[in-house]
């Protein structure tokens, strides 16, 4: 597994590497937004991690931005700045699959990325099952998702909130279950991740994502999948 | 023997008779007054009179025998005495002077006067027509000599030329009688008597009937003057003045004024037909005739002034000019507010008892006058208090009406938007800019129902204001109000705040992740027994550590070197500069960053802080190298210049723009500029090098370029 860790605090991002070294992980480290969308083509990694405020013109949530064109790669961000909901939403809206505010110690910050990896793994092997209902095809096991016969890039963490939704389609799935089953035990209290990747779902597979017909919210309880009839093309 | 005239009966007959019909409508009209009782009274003893005399005319005709005309001319003498006394009786009553007394010594006279002559009937039968005995002459002498000394004593009270002639007349024809009766002229003697009367009775007519009703109309007419003028009017001594006017034209009297109670005696006001001069003018309360009316809360009335009144005058010349006075008080709420003074003068018309009933019915119209202009004076007063608070108060201050048109602003407000006078009724829309008005009408109209004001924030002239927007009126609204708070500096002290908050938040938080990142690889490294990390590890965390230690310092510093020089040693340029390189060499190292000192020819000393002014170099050093790329140069160089030192630190690094270049220097300010936005930096440093300066009583200044480089200039008093 390798990671690429890009934070223009060089102690930080040494200290970071070590600790994933020690754990096993290949470790990239860049120290400014350009070197790391570089390293990014070059070196491939499975998980990238991106402090916000950087040198040289591109910042974290730049990087993000142009990552989630082309990859569906996890990307966790790491700031010091931006404390309020609004401003992590924002990040997560980026396409950020996880958020930390430092300082973070590094036990969490293993367990967070480890948590990261195990749902991007789970993601591509867990099912077999399928949904094509002619406008919204998933193909659970490839990873695939096409809306009007189009492939849509999902991240990870968006096509395992989809996974889990279509498996228990027709029931709710309760908030706290959807922490559990997507991101882990560790995020039972982040109740507004839930809300913030719907809304980023709803907005790729959704023809109408104010009004949606496939991801229903169930208010104060949790989501549900709704199975759609097969429409002629 | 008298000529017997048959023409002349029936005229005196005809004449009678009417002024018996003017006397039927007077006692028709009202028979319970005293002077119409007495002026029947008199009409009947004149009636009588002119019955004796026809009787005795008849008699002579008719040759009747002797006895008859006796007793005819007893009767004729009867009418004539009690016509006497009546018409004595009548002018005290028009005088005004008739008393129980007077009318007693009538009735006496008139008792003797029937008895006499009832007797003479009696007893002297064949006395013939001798009508001027000595009774009637004793009679006629007396009382119409006082009727007539009555008569021009008091013309000016009576007045009614009609009244003064009738008698005049009436005196005359009985005078007549007792010319020679040859003559002839004695037999015209009832004709005038009774055409004296006859005009008596209209002239008593329009005097007790016709004139108060005229009277009443004016009198109302008068009243709704004076309300109008209360209703219609605010400014109060124009209606004073209206009432003064009034009160004169009413009474027929020369001059009137209202005088005002004050603290300390009375004050003249609204003089009509009195000079102006006397506006103003106060008198104490007693011993003058207002002041009297004001103690005793009634009216007073002083027929002749001069002989009347004892006390102090209430106005120059008073003695010399008054005739009659009457004062009435004016009250509000049972208490005298002042009075009402009418005066006539000594050649004028001598006012009565009624005039001063008259007058107290336009007191109390006057009094409401009086009340209302205090109120609106008090609202005025009230009025102007706020008007000159909002003129002297330093917020800007604007009102407007329903239409949004301006209808007040203040010269804040004034300077502020650059209106004028002038503009006030202009639209405010088009008064002041766009951008100061509130976005959202609705939003703003449902927020003052709900708070009754409305707070938003407006930027102008380079200052943040708080506008407080409220309405006015209490029920409906009739306009709304802005008052503008200036919050430039309350908004700087909020941008500090934040700063720090942001400053904590970022500055402090990496090297706090950095030392705890070391710290957890640290443990790790302890468990693997790995020596090496573990030395690496600590290093670490010890600079981090410092790291902090020196930002937390940067504040402190500042806050030392805000408050006041307090050591003055004698400083060395080069070797502050010196000891200020080394420093900061790690960092530029670190940071591959050239240093380059030129401290040229021997530089003066400076007379300060040198541990302050070390510490001002080394940020103002360390901040060049920060903002200077890899590869770049620092350079510093020391120099004299006239009386000063002059110290200058260049760096070949990003620039600043222009536009921040004002706000370096302001606290936690940190500069935005492309390029600058990961340097990470307490935002105090050129804060407290500025402070240091000033301290110095030296000047710091910066010349930058964008993408060539950035020189900062410090210039010190050099010591000698």
């Amino acid at each position: 597994m390798k990671i690429l860790v890009v934070d223009d605090e060089q102690d930080i991002r040494e200290a970071i590497g070590r600790k994933l070294r020690r754990e096993g992980f290949d470790v990239v480290l860049c120290s400014d937004g350009l070197e790391g969308w570089k390293a990014f083509h070059t070196d491939r990694p499975d998980l990238v991690v991106l402090d916000i405020i950087m040198p040289g013109g591109m910042d974290g949530l730049t990087v993000c931005r142009r990552i989630r064109e082309i990859a569906d790669t996890p990307v966790m961000m790491l700031s010091a700045q931006r404390i309020t909901e609004e401003n992590i939403i924002e990040g997560l809206n980026a396409g950020a699959d996880e958020y930390l505010v430092k300082p973070v110690r590094l036990n969490e910050f293993v367990a967070r990325v480890r948590a990261l990896l195990r749902r991007a793994q789970i993601a591509s092997s867990d099912t077999d099952q399928n949904y094509d209902d002619g406008y919204l095809s998933v193909d659970l096991h490839r990873r695939q998702v096409y809306v009007k016969g189009r492939k849509e890039h999902l991240t990870p963490t968006e096509f395992k909130l989809l996974a889990v939704l279509i498996e228990n389609a027709g029931r709710v799935v309760s908030q706290r279950d959807l922490l559990e089953q997507v991101w882990g035990r560790e995020y039972i209290d982040d109740v507004y991740y839930p809300r913030v990747y719907v809304s980023q779902l709803r907005r790729k597979v959704e023809q109408d994502p104010a009004n949606p017909v496939y991801i229903l919210t169930e208010h104060r309880i949790g989501y549900r999948f709704e199975k759609q009839t097969r429409q002629g093309e | 023997m008298p000529v017997i005239s048959p023409v002349l009966l029936p005229i005196n007959g005809f004449t009678l008779a009417l002024a018996l019909g003017f006397l039927l409508i007077i006692a028709w009209y009202d028979i319970h007054r005293i002077i119409n009782q007495f002026f029947a009274i008199f009409l009947a003893m004149a009636t009588i009179w002119n019955a004796g005399f026809f009787l005795v005319q008849i008699a002579l005709l008719l040759e009747l025998p002797l006895s008859f005309m006796g007793f005819a001319s007893g009767i004729a003498e009867i009418g004539f005495s009690g016509a006497s006394v009546a018409l004595y009786v009548l002018v005290t009553i028009l005088a005004g002077i008739h008393t129980r007394r007077f009318r007693i010594l009538a009735f006496i006279s008139l008792c003797v006067a029937l008895a006499y002559n009832g007797l003479l009937i009696i007893t002297r039968r064949e006395i013939g027509i001798q009508p001027s005995s000595g009774v009637s002459f004793f009679y006629f002498l007396i009382f119409d000599i006082l009727t007539l000394y009555f008569l021009v004593s008091y013309r000016r009270k009576i007045q009614n030329v009609g009244i003064i002639a009738g008698i005049t007349i009436f005196i005359l024809g009985q005078l007549f009688n007792f010319l020679n009766p040859a003559s002839g002229i004695a037999s015209l003697s009832a004709t005038i008597g009774a055409t004296g009367a006859l005009i008596l009775s209209f002239a008593l007519v329009q005097q007790e009937m016709i004139t108060p009703l005229k009277n009443q109309r004016s009198q109302l007419e008068a009243m709704q003057r004076v309300s109008l003028a209360i209703t219609g009017g605010i400014a109060t001594n124009s209606v004073l003045k209206d009432i003064t006017e009034q009160a004169v034209e009413w009474l027929g009297a020369d001059a009137a004024c209202i005088f005002i109670k004050k603290e300390d005696g009375l004050e003249l006001v609204a003089p009509y037909h009195l000079p102006e001069r006397f506006v103003g003018w106060r008198i104490q309360a007693e011993g003058t005739l207002a002041g009297k009316v004001t103690t005793e809360r009634k009216s007073v009335f002083v027929e002749n002034y001069k002989r009347d009144w004892q006390g102090n005058h209430d106005m120059p010349l008073a003695i010399e000019t008054f005739g009659s006075v009457i004062g009435v008080p004016l009250t509000s709420d049972e208490q005298v507010m002042g009075v009402l003074m009418v005066i006539t003068g000594v050649q004028g018309r001598l006012l009565g008892k009624e005039d001063m009933h008259r007058l107290e019915l336009l007191s109390s119209q006057a009094s409401i006058a009086i009340t209302h202009g205090q109120l609106f004076a008090e609202q005025q007063t009230l009025a102007d208090q706020l008007k000159k608070l909002l003129i002297s108060t330093e917020n800007p201050v604007l009102a407007i009406d329903r239409k949004l048109r301006l209808i007040f602003a203040n010269p804040s407000a004034e300077k502020l938007f650059a209106i004028h006078g002038a503009d006030v009724g202009g639209s405010i829309l088009n008064l002041i800019p766009a951008a100061t008005l509130p976005p959202n009408y609705r939003t703003v109209l449902k927020e003052m129902r709900q708070n009754r004001v409305y707070i938003y924030e407006i930027s102008l002239a380079g200052k943040i204001f708080f506008c407080h927007l409220a309405g006015l009126g209490d029920k409906r609204i009739e306009g709304w109000v802005a008052v503008l708070n200036d919050v430039t500096e309350l908004k700087e002290l909020d941008r500090i705040k934040s700063e720090v908050v942001r400053m904590t938040s970022h500055d402090l938080k990496n090297p706090l992740q950095a030392a705890l990142a070391n710290l957890d690889n640290l443990r790790d490294d302890v468990t693997d027994n790995n020596r090496e990390g573990v030395l690496l590890a600590a290093s670490k965390i010890e600079k981090h550590l410092e790291r902090m230690n020196r930002i937390i310092g940067g504040i402190l510093d500042l806050e030392r070197a805000r408050m006041s020089l307090t050591r003055l040693d004698l400083c060395t340029p080069a070797d502050i500069i010196t000891n200020a390189i080394d420093e900061v060499l790690d960092i530029a190292l670190e940071k591959n960053v050239e240093l380059q000192v030129d401290l040229g020819t021997e530089t003066s000393d400076f007379r300060g802080d040198t541990g302050q002014f070390g510490r001002a170099m080394v940020n103002l050093i360390e901040n060049a190298i920060k903002f200077t790329p890899e590869g770049g140069s620092v350079r510093v160089q020391a120099y004299n210049d006239d009386e000063c030192v002059t110290i200058t630190v260049s760096d070949t690094g990003i620039g600043i723009p222009p536009e921040i270049q004002p706000h370096i220097f302001d606290r936690f300010f940190r500069g935005q500029q492309p390029g600058a936005e990961h340097i990470s930096g307490s935002g105090l440093g050129l804060s407290l090098v500025k402070a240091v300066v000033e301290h110095h009583r030296g000047t710091i200044r910066v010349e930058s370029e964008m993408g060539k480089g950035t020189t900062f200039i410090l210039s010190i008093p050099a010591a000698h």
